[in-house]
């Protein structure tokens, strides 16, 4: 059996959990760790962690230090460090990240680009 | 000194035995003080601002968590300051000492055990500064809760709508006995609330009528609530406070003696 570190990606410390029954509207900017399972709206803005479960339904802009996306996405996706797409992933937008990983039946429909962490920083 | 005030269950007969042993270890510590007890007739408020006027130095609550949202909220409004005042009047440090074993989970979150057990933690004296939610004019040291059928969150820059059937919880000092999810932090010193909603999914896969909880947890300092079927918000268990509430965070308001054991 996986444990739910292992399920959630290792995520620690996390700040806000948005649960499989709850949906959020708005613009929802954080500082911790995040994780979402259910529908979000508008946008998301972290400085930390972001973790998308395979069930999640976000339609929002996304922006994160480091990001494992998972369920379906419609909106653009920035990373500034590592960005995770999981196989159960549908991501609508573009994705911009540091460095990238995809996993083999996610769907991506949209315009990617690989920014160095440190062009990044000077920008 | 000490002012203890204690609640009016305990003059049940049948703690006379456990507060004659916790009057009788106080005094082997160097603890005695003076005894008020709370009545219909007496005014809690009042008892609590006429002991700080002469000189209390440390306030303890002897009964359960009812007597600690009592006296909690005597002290914190006893000390509130004036409407020009910028700074907060400090709080004197409050104690608890549970009586009985049952409705005693603020205790417990702070690790202090019952009866003769909290005087040890009294004499000890390690006193942290805790943060306090308010709902409406109100205090509370640990939850405020109310069931989701008809109730609206709103929290600045964005709305949170529930899907399924559950409980709103409002979180400054998580009780023992409370399932939490295990990634997420609650801590009573943060500067935040966490709004916990917990909701019951039916699970139809493997065994008809069985539920699997959902939660949710969002850092906040300041929320409104508003139950359009007119439940009431319950504060630490006991208080209740009429909606629509206005709920936010109080930081480092209450100086509390606290044991060894405690959640954070």
């Amino acid at each position: 059996m996986f444990n739910k570190e292992m399920e959630k990606g290792g995520l620690k410390d996390v700040e806000t959990v948005i649960g499989p029954s709850v949906k959020v509207k708005g613009d929802f900017h954080g500082q911790g760790n995040i994780i979402v399972e259910g529908i979000v709206e508008g946008s998301i803005k972290t400085g930390n962690s972001l973790y998308v479960g395979d069930k999640a339904k976000v339609t929002a802009n996304i922006e994160a230090k480091d990001a494992r996306i998972g369920g379906e996405i419609v909106g653009n996706v920035k990373v500034k460090g590592h960005l995770e797409i999981a196989a159960n992933a549908r991501i609508m937008g573009d994705i911009e990240a540091a460095s990238l990983a995809v996993s083999r039946g996610a769907i991506l429909n949209g315009n990617c680009s690989m920014v160095a962490e440190k062009e990044q920083r000077k920008s | 000194m000490h002012v203890y005030i204690y609640d009016s269950f305990v003059n049940h007969k049948k703690y006379n035995n456990i507060l004659a042993r916790i009057e009788t270890r106080l005094t082997d510590l160097g603890l005695n003080g003076k005894i008020c007890r709370l009545g219909a007739m007496k005014n809690i408020r009042e008892m609590v601002k006429s002991e700080l006027s002469r000189g209390a130095k440390t306030i303890v609550a002897v009964g359960n968590d009812q007597t600690v949202s009592q006296v909690l909220n005597a002290l914190a409004q006893s000390t509130d300051p004036a409407p020009y005042q910028k700074t907060l009047n400090p709080t004197p440090p409050m104690g608890i000492i549970p009586v009985n074993g049952e409705n005693n989970s603020i205790a417990a979150a702070l690790g202090i055990g019952p009866g003769e057990e909290a005087c040890e933690t009294l004499s000890a004296r390690r006193v942290e500064k805790l943060d306090l939610g308010m709902a409406n004019d109100a205090y509370f040291l640990s939850t405020a809760s109310i069931t989701n059928q008809g109730t609206v969150v709103t929290i600045k820059n964005y709305s949170v709508e529930l899907l399924e059937e559950g409980e709103i919880n409002i979180i400054n000092l998580p009780p023992k006995e409370m399932v939490l999810p295990r990634e997420a932090i609650f801590n009573p010193q943060d500067g935040f609330l966490d709004l916990l909603i917990q909701t019951k999914k039916n699970k139809k896969r493997l065994f008809a009528g069985a539920q699997e909880m959902s939660q949710s947890v969002f850092p906040v300092t300041l929320l409104s609530l508003s139950n359009d079927r007119g439940r009431p918000l319950l504060l630490d268990g006991s208080l209740e406070v009429r909606s629509p509430a206005e709920i936010k965070l109080i930081k480092k308001k209450l100086n509390i003696i606290v044991g060894k054991e405690r959640n954070f």
